[in-house]
């Protein structure tokens, strides 16, 4: 180590407290924009759970329709004969959907409700735990965390786009912190739309040979009136929504951070430059330039940062752990991209914080160690 | 090519303009010789600790010309002086002036590597110089752990690191109880002696002029013309002899730096070790 790092570390460490509540602070700041984007990272894992699982290669919705999330997409029946006409789709399936409530007694719960043909091949429940995954008139299948909750079972009735249906089956992993998703049958759903012979979204099986974007291309292109996007943009877009909607909270909770964090460790290496400004003074005495004494300042702070950056990721990790077990509907998901962020957010708290120090430093003259005063 | 290690002449130094201005040191000059220890007196406020930190390229004169190996350090700039100071000095305090976090080795070490010495090189010669001082036990303990005496060997240790030419130590037994003050004059003596450094001292004990090659009296910022010195034998201050309150007992002539001291001597018995005036101060 050099004698920079050497005298940092050691600077740092002499005073446990005054040490461990530095880092102790800059783990909370920083734990705060880890845990947040977590939190959103894990619901938007969520939100597209739906499209990355329903089995389709490419999304087929109403023309300017790009996710799910608060949106009507609603396509003449027809286009679903067209879509399969394209070369390259091996299959495809229509579905109608909408954003809704389902209910049981007085519980109330906001579902993606998905209107399935009986024979769909596509875009049905992927991990039935209980009863049937096909569901007929006057039935459907409920994740099993809402009929937990609700305190429904097999057999029981629900009510779903206003009408009453009867619980075949329970699905797990369709559930989310914000909503759920319940599937009906195609013709239940098409009844209550008052029988009109429209779809939502044409669920597409690419063949084996074939490219998604090149056939999702092509059926925009053959296609009148359709968006066509493979199951990645589809998904793409459905977290862009999720994280558009959000940017605005992150941001401030970032902000939080990054200010809580920048004046805990701008504070506390004042605080130690301070305590030891005649051992500054006496490093310039003995020889040493202002180049040297910046970089022991400056390494204090990354010390600071990175100890604090590496306790509030263990944080952050625990608490996924914890969240994971707690059998919420909440997942915490800790990307690359978060990490590098928040990586960056403490490399420029620790320049940041180092900037007053560094001034102290500067000013200190070297005579001082001719001054009588506490010294070791 | 000079021989001298230090060479400071006409060297003025002058605090603030105008009529209030100070003046801390008025021409002064003074040549030390490799293996010279010089010792430099006065009373507080004489001018002693800024001359001390011209010397040791801490402080810039305001006149006058100071030479270190023939290297004219007081027309260095700001930029190189802090190599001037890494290499060419060794600074002891009378606070020692260790730093805290690090140990006895490290405190050491650091010095070395400062200068540029590998950090393996600059413990090991650490380690080897503090063990020659008799540290060798101590070289993991932090500077709060260890005595006073055992402080000024580490300082003195970091002061010989990197072999300066110049050793300036300020009060280095000031803090020190008599034994261990000793000791260190016998160290500082051998540094010279023995390693062949210049060794400048400020201080006001007394004691340190045994081990002095030159004494040197420094008043209102001048060195005075040649003075003979006598220590009063109350208060054991030196004090001129021209100056001094007098009394005479026993055939011989006592020199007091207070009336106060001379009626406390005649009304008391005379320490052994008093009866012989100091030695002349001279000014070269």
């Amino acid at each position: 180590m050099s004698a920079e790092g050497l005298l940092a570390r050691r600077s740092l460490t002499r005073n446990r407290v005054r040490f461990a509540v530095s880092v102790g602070g800059v783990a909370l700041a920083l734990s705060l924009t880890l845990a947040l984007d977590a939190i959103y990272a894990g619901v938007a894992n969520q939100l597209t759970t739906y499209v990355d699982r329903a089995g389709a290669d490419v999304w087929v919705g109403q023309a300017g329709v790009r996710n799910l999330h608060m949106v009507a997409s609603w396509l003449p029946a027809s286009v679903v004969e067209g879509v399969r006409a394209v070369p390259g789709v091996a299959d495809a399936t229509p579905i109608l959907y909408s954003t809704d409530t389902i209910s049981a007694g007085n519980e109330r719960a906001v579902a993606y409700v998905v209107g399935l043909p009986a024979d769909a091949t596509m875009g049905g429940p992927w991990d039935v735990v209980e009863g049937s995954a096909r569901v007929g008139r006057g039935e459907i299948i409920v994740d099993q965390g809402f009929a937990r909750t609700a305190g429904v079972s097999i057999g029981d009735t629900v009510t779903a786009l206003g009408r009453q249906a009867r619980i075949v089956g329970l699905s797990q992993g369709t559930a989310s912190l914000v909503n759920s998703v319940a599937f009906v049958s195609f013709d239940d759903f098409q009844a209550m739309r008052g029988g009109a012979p429209v779809v939502s979204f044409v669920l597409v099986k690419v063949a084996p040979a074939a490219s998604s974007q090149a056939v999702a291309a092509a059926i925009g292109s053959e296609v009148p009136g359709v968006t066509a996007q493979t199951r990645s943009d589809f998904s793409t877009q459905e977290r862009r929504l999720v994280m558009d909607m959000s940017a605005d909270v992150i941001s401030i909770i970032n902000a939080v951070g990054f200010v809580v964090g920048l004046a805990v460790v701008a504070l506390t290496v004042y605080v130690a430059t301070l305590a030891r400004r005649r051992e500054y003074g006496v490093l310039k005495a003995l020889g040493a330039r202002n180049g040297v004494l910046y970089r022991v300042v400056l390494a204090q702070s990354f010390l600071s940062v990175a100890a604090g950056f590496l306790v509030g990721l263990a944080f952050t990790g625990l608490l996924a752990f914890v969240v994971a077990r707690a059998g919420l509907n909440l997942e915490l998901s800790i990307s690359a991209a978060s990490l590098i962020k928040v990586g960056l957010f403490s490399a420029v708290i620790a320049g940041l914080a180092s900037i007053l120090p560094i001034r102290q430093v500067s000013s200190v003259d070297p005579a001082v160690v001719f001054r009588r005063g506490a010294a070791a | 090519m000079s021989t001298l290690t230090l060479d400071v002449r006409e060297v003025s130094k002058r605090f603030g303009d105008g009529e209030t201005a100070v003046k801390a040191v008025d021409s002064v000059s003074l040549a030390v010789e490799p293996g010279e220890v010089v010792l430099i007196m006065g009373p507080s406020g004489s001018g002693k600790t800024t001359l001390l930190s011209m010397m040791g390229a801490l402080l810039r004169p305001t006149g006058g010309t100071i030479h270190l190996d023939g290297t004219e350090i007081s027309a260095l700039t700001e930029g190189r002086l802090p190599d001037i100071r890494l290499r060419q000095f060794g600074f002891i305090f009378q606070d020692f002036n260790l730093l805290s976090a690090l140990s006895v080795l490290e405190n050491v070490a650091i010095v070395a590597e400062l200068a540029g010495a590998g950090s393996r090189v600059a413990r090991d010669k650490a380690a080897a110089l503090l063990t020659e001082l008799g540290l060798g036990e101590r070289l993991d303990f932090l500077p709060e752990k260890l005595s006073g005496g055992e402080k000024q060997r580490v300082a003195i240790a970091r002061a010989l690191i990197n072999d300066p030419a110049l050793i300036l130590a300020d009060e280095p037994t000031a803090n020190l109880d008599s034994k261990i003050g000793h000791e260190i004059m016998r160290l500082l003596r051998g540094i010279a002696k023995e390693r062949g450094r210049s060794v400048v001292i400020v201080s006001h004990d007394q004691r340190i002029r045994d081990i002095a090659d030159r004494v040197l009296w420094l008043e209102d910022g001048a060195f005075r013309d040649v003075v003979t010195m006598a220590t009063d034998p109350v208060c054991e201050m030196a004090v001129e002899r021209e100056r001094a309150v007098r009394a005479e007992r026993d055939g011989e002539t006592y020199f007091f730096c207070s009336r106060g001291c001379r009626d406390e001597f005649l009304g008391g018995t005379l320490p052994d070790d008093s009866r012989h005036p100091r030695s002349e101060i001279a000014v070269r």
